[in-house]
């Protein structure tokens, strides 16, 4: 296990690298070659499912901490990973939901991959580090979901917010208090 | 370091989700190959495509093989765990319809063809998706109430609460036989519950925002003064849209009357447009069955620290009669945890009616049992209710926890368990059964708690509703030394002294009833009403007239005036009254009978015979409609018709004189000289001291040839009234003869 943790590390460490010509596409169908300037202090990647509810219950929650940080130089990427998410629903869904930030479609799960992220919703921060990425969390967005079925009133813990006010603070950043909860990406035919 | 450390514990949970590797591990260890078409669509198709169809409630299909892959690793997960299918009640605790819990072979087999890789099997073997109609599922209704503004459920946030008043605008009563209630949005939407409004309170309580819905997770409503218990659960979950009441047991609406939908909605990340629409099916006959709700509670006891994980509350009450179970909705707030309800037989035998292992306010129900429970005279039946309101439950919505009391807000709590009871084996002359149940029901809330005024009213208005008058005046008494300025209370002890023969003292509750609350109508009428009794017509008309300023639209008020200015003498102003009476309520027994008395007297048969036929459609027992109904008919030469509605009068007034009085002389008319003397003698037999009796029955029995025996009739009625002319005159003629 310790020697499989470790490989993944170091993969993650080198793909942004790997990847550097090819987030998925826009909503065009063009490449997307490069997730935020150069001066960005993090990249915050939502995983989203136009399907999946609670992904679907996220949205006006990623929205208020794309306003909120936004302006402090953190770009944020809505990423539909599911091989169904076609362009098409994607365009349709952020019409329905008002979803005004930029969005990702992984046609080929490369941005999931460099993630590890496995659920929809769940949420990536990269810092940009020289010419890389470092991802510095994964997880969940809050503390609302304890699993499929057990849902608090309200959040009483923002894991995210917090992650990203600690980037944003240089101080260290916590790893979520829990799994996330939603529904699976679903894997490319093949994998 | 910080960061490595963090990543390695994400890639860790990364690589423990169901891979390629570990799938083809399973599938190896099945028995036997595990296919959708031939194992998992049947129970998929049963379990979850009520809900789980495109339009339903639940949030994505289920209606194929492409639709099971998608969702197959949720599918296993909340199978697993049973938050799917939603049935929270543990098995073996009450046999409820419609139960929803899969066998665990069922969610085994889930897992095996989930873990063998998702085959789809042969397709011959396919069965056939279940069909679900985007329309009405019990064909078109009869009346659709549509939600007076539609309503905004914003994006996010907690969950809301809301109720939205839908107005039953009809003109007449409807039985109802069935409802459907459409979301517009079902998938927003946990549950839904219809409150009959008989009073139109939250409309009145809220005059001028009514129309958006009123916040709350809970409201009461204001049944007015009748006893008028609602009776049925009126439940939407997402699985049944529609509801259906057992034959004979439909639910009552009258024109005024409001249905408030209680609705539960969760944010769906956008905001939802809710223009909720109920269709109702009407019975053609009115309810034979009437069912009751009660109510088990223990609200008073929730008071509940901050941390406690164990809070108990309980509730008990014993039967005064039997009873037939037909379901139970078992309620309270984010922190309940465990619900049980049960009752103990007369034999110590003790039966579960339900056992809630760990409540979740999202999925609440009302539970009917498959058959319903009967419980004998002298059943306890108990609730007991266990509170979490530590941090660690986490449906908490105290973050820190806080103390906890009852409320109608979500952060408060409640403790109520609810069941729909139909009285059995009950003698047929007596009182309505109900009102036993409600006197135990209200007395025993009484004695937990001396200062529930509404126990108290509702206690007093069930002895009132008994007959018991003089105990139902002395509950209203306890409660207005509570409440000392209760206009309702004081009218209703007023009604109360009224019926017990005080009629001095009602009229003093009246009185003060009007002091306190001078804009409320029916304590005035109710003066009105009593002054009528006491041929107080002037008092009365002073008062009603008064009244109508306020309530204008009131029928009942207006035939009461007809009737005082009649008493006064005054019969065209009275006309008038009465026609207003009818005009805003076409079924007013006093306008309909009275008009039909002056018809007759201005020897309109036809119209009063008309107007007789409304009133006896009404109150169908009144004698005295009857009797002028068949004096109509009488007069319009339909003697047949006329003998059919004396002869109905005397089954229900045997021992009325007078009955048996016309009867005699419609007999004699119509040439049945035996069965008239027959008839007179009976009333004289009730009425023995009726000069005029004896006079006609001397009559009679002349014309049949009975000489002595007229001679002795016309004699007693000289006995009983010396002055009687006709029977000296008859006694003469007979004498010559």
């Amino acid at each position: 296990m310790a020697f499989r943790a470790a490989l993944l590390v170091f993969a993650t460490l080198l793909l942004p690298q790997q990847a550097a010509q090819k987030f998925g596409v826009d909503l065009s169908g063009r490449p997307i070659v490069q997730l935020a300037p150069g001066n960005a202090k993090a990249i915050v990647l939502f995983f989203a499912a136009t399907d999946c509810p609670i992904s679907n219950r996220y949205i006006p929650e990623i929205e208020l901490l794309n306003r909120e940080f936004a302006p402090q130089g953190v770009a944020f990427w809505w990423v539909y990973p599911n091989p169904t998410d076609t362009a098409d629903i994607v365009r349709q869904h952020r019409q329905q939901f008002n979803i005004q930030g930029q969005t990702a479609v992984d046609t080929d799960q490369r941005i999931t991959q460099m993630a590890h992220a496995t659920m929809t919703p769940e949420v990536a921060v990269f810092v940009p580090a020289s010419s890389e990425l470092r991802e510095v969390y994964l997880g969940r967005v809050d503390d609302r979901y304890i699993a499929l079925g057990q849902e608090r009133a309200a959040a009483t813990k923002h894991d995210l917010a917090d992650a990203i006010r600690a980037v944003l603070n240089h101080q260290p950043i916590l790893k979520p208090g829990g799994p996330p909860v939603g529904c699976a990406i679903v894997p490319l035919k093949g994998q | 370091m910080r960061f490595l450390k963090h990543i390695l514990v994400v890639a860790a949970c990364a690589v423990a989700i169901p891979s390629t590797s570990l799938t083809q591990h399973s599938a190896s260890a099945a028995s036997s190959p595990v296919t959708w078409n031939h194992d998992i669509a049947p129970i998929i198709y049963h379990n979850c495509a009520v809900c789980h169809h495109p339009g339903g409630g639940g949030p994505f299909s289920l209606l194929s093989f492409r639709d099971a892959l998608r969702w197959s690793r949720q599918i296993v997960t909340v199978t697993g765990s049973r938050y799917m299918p939603p049935w929270l009640p543990a098995p073996g605790y009450g046999d409820f319809a419609g139960a929803r819990r899969m066998s665990d072979d069922q969610i085994a087999l889930i897992r095996r063809w989930v873990d063998s890789g998702m085959k789809e099997g042969d397709a011959a073997e396919a069965p056939t998706p279940p069909h679900f109609d985007t329309d009405w599922q019990l064909g078109k209704p009869d009346l659709v109430l549509t939600i007076e503004r539609p309503f905004t459920l914003p994006d996010a946030g907690t969950d809301v609460f809301r109720n939205f008043v839908f107005r039953y605008t009809l003109g007449e009563t409807h039985f109802i036989r069935a409802v459907e209630i459409r979301p517009s949005v079902p998938a927003v939407v946990h549950h839904a519950n219809i409150l009959i409004d008989r009073t139109a309170s939250l409309r009145r309580l809220h005059p001028n925002d009514w129309q958006d819905g009123v916040a709350g997770m809970e409201i009461q409503l204001d049944a007015g003064n009748t006893f008028d218990p609602d009776s049925h659960f009126l439940f939407w979950k997402p699985d049944t849209p529609a509801l259906e009441e057992p034959a004979g047991m439909t639910w009552r609406l009258d024109p005024g009357n409001d249905l408030v939908l209680n609705m539960h909605l969760k944010p769906s990340g956008k905001p939802e447009t809710v223009s909720a629409q109920i269709g109702l099916y009407f019975a053609a006959e009115p309810a034979v069955e009437h069912p009751m709700l009660l109510q088990l509670e223990d609200d008073r006891d929730l008071d509940i620290p901050p941390g406690a994980r164990d809070f108990v509350v309980e509730d008990e009450l014993t039967l005064p009669i039997d009873v037939k179970v037909f379901g139970v909705y078992p309620h309270a707030h984010y922190i309940g945890r465990e619900l049980a309800g049960w009752a103990i037989l007369p034999n110590q035998q003790k039966k579960w009616l339900i056992r809630i292992p760990s409540w979740d306010i999202d999925r609440q129900s009302v539970y009917h049992y498959r058959e319903p429970i009967v419980l004998p005279r002298g059943t306890v039946l108990h609730m007991r209710y266990v509170y979490d309101n530590s941090a660690d439950n986490i449906h908490n919505p105290n973050s820190p926890p806080v103390r906890v009391r009852a409320g109608n807000r979500s952060v408060d709590e409640m403790a109520h368990f609810w069941l729909q009871v139909l009285p059995v084996n009950t003698p047929k002359d007596g009182p309505d059964p109900r009102l036993l149940l409600e006197k135990a029901w209200m007395k025993h809330r009484v004695k937990r708690g001396p200062e529930d005024t509404i126990a108290r009213y509702n206690l007093a208005a069930a002895e009132a509703g008994l007959g018991q008058y003089a105990a139902a005046a002395a509950e209203y008494r306890r409660l207005l030394a509570i409440h000392p300025n209760d206009a309702r209370a004081l009218n209703s002890l007023g009604a109360a002294l009224e019926s017990a023969g005080d009629l001095e003292r009602a009229q003093a509750a009246f009185r003060q009833a009007i002091d306190h609350a001078p804009d409320n109508c029916d304590a005035e009428f109710n003066l009105a009403g009593l002054e009528l009794r006491l041929s107080q017509f002037d008092k009365a008309e002073a008062h009603l007239q008064a009244m109508l300023q306020r309530c204008p639209k009131d029928a009942t008020a207006h035939s009461a005036l007809g009737v005082a200015l009649t008493g006064r003498g005054d019969r065209s102003a009275a006309q008038i009254e009465f026609d207003r009476a009818l005009s805003l309520d076409a079924s007013d027994f006093t306008a309909l009978y009275h008009l039909g008395e002056s018809a007759i007297e201005a020897g309109g048969f036809d119209r009063a015979i008309d107007l007789l036929e409304k009133a006896k459609a009404q109150r169908p027992e009144d004698v005295d409609t009857l009797e002028h109904l068949a004096m109509a008919f009488a007069q319009s030469g339909r003697t047949g018709e006329a003998l059919n509605e004396l002869h109905a009068a005397a089954k229900i007034a045997p021992g009325d004189a007078v009955v048996h009085s016309l009867l005699s002389q419609l007999l004699a008319a119509a040439g049945s000289l035996a069965e008239a003397i027959d008839e007179q003698k009976q009333a004289l037999h009730i009425e023995p001291r009726e000069a005029n009796g004896w006079n006609n029955l001397g009559v009679l029995e002349a014309r049949a040839g009975k000489t002595a025996a007229a001679r002795a009739d016309f004699q007693h009625a000289l006995e009983l009234a010396p002055d009687h002319a006709e029977a000296r005159a008859n006694l003469a003629r007979i004498n010559r003869d």
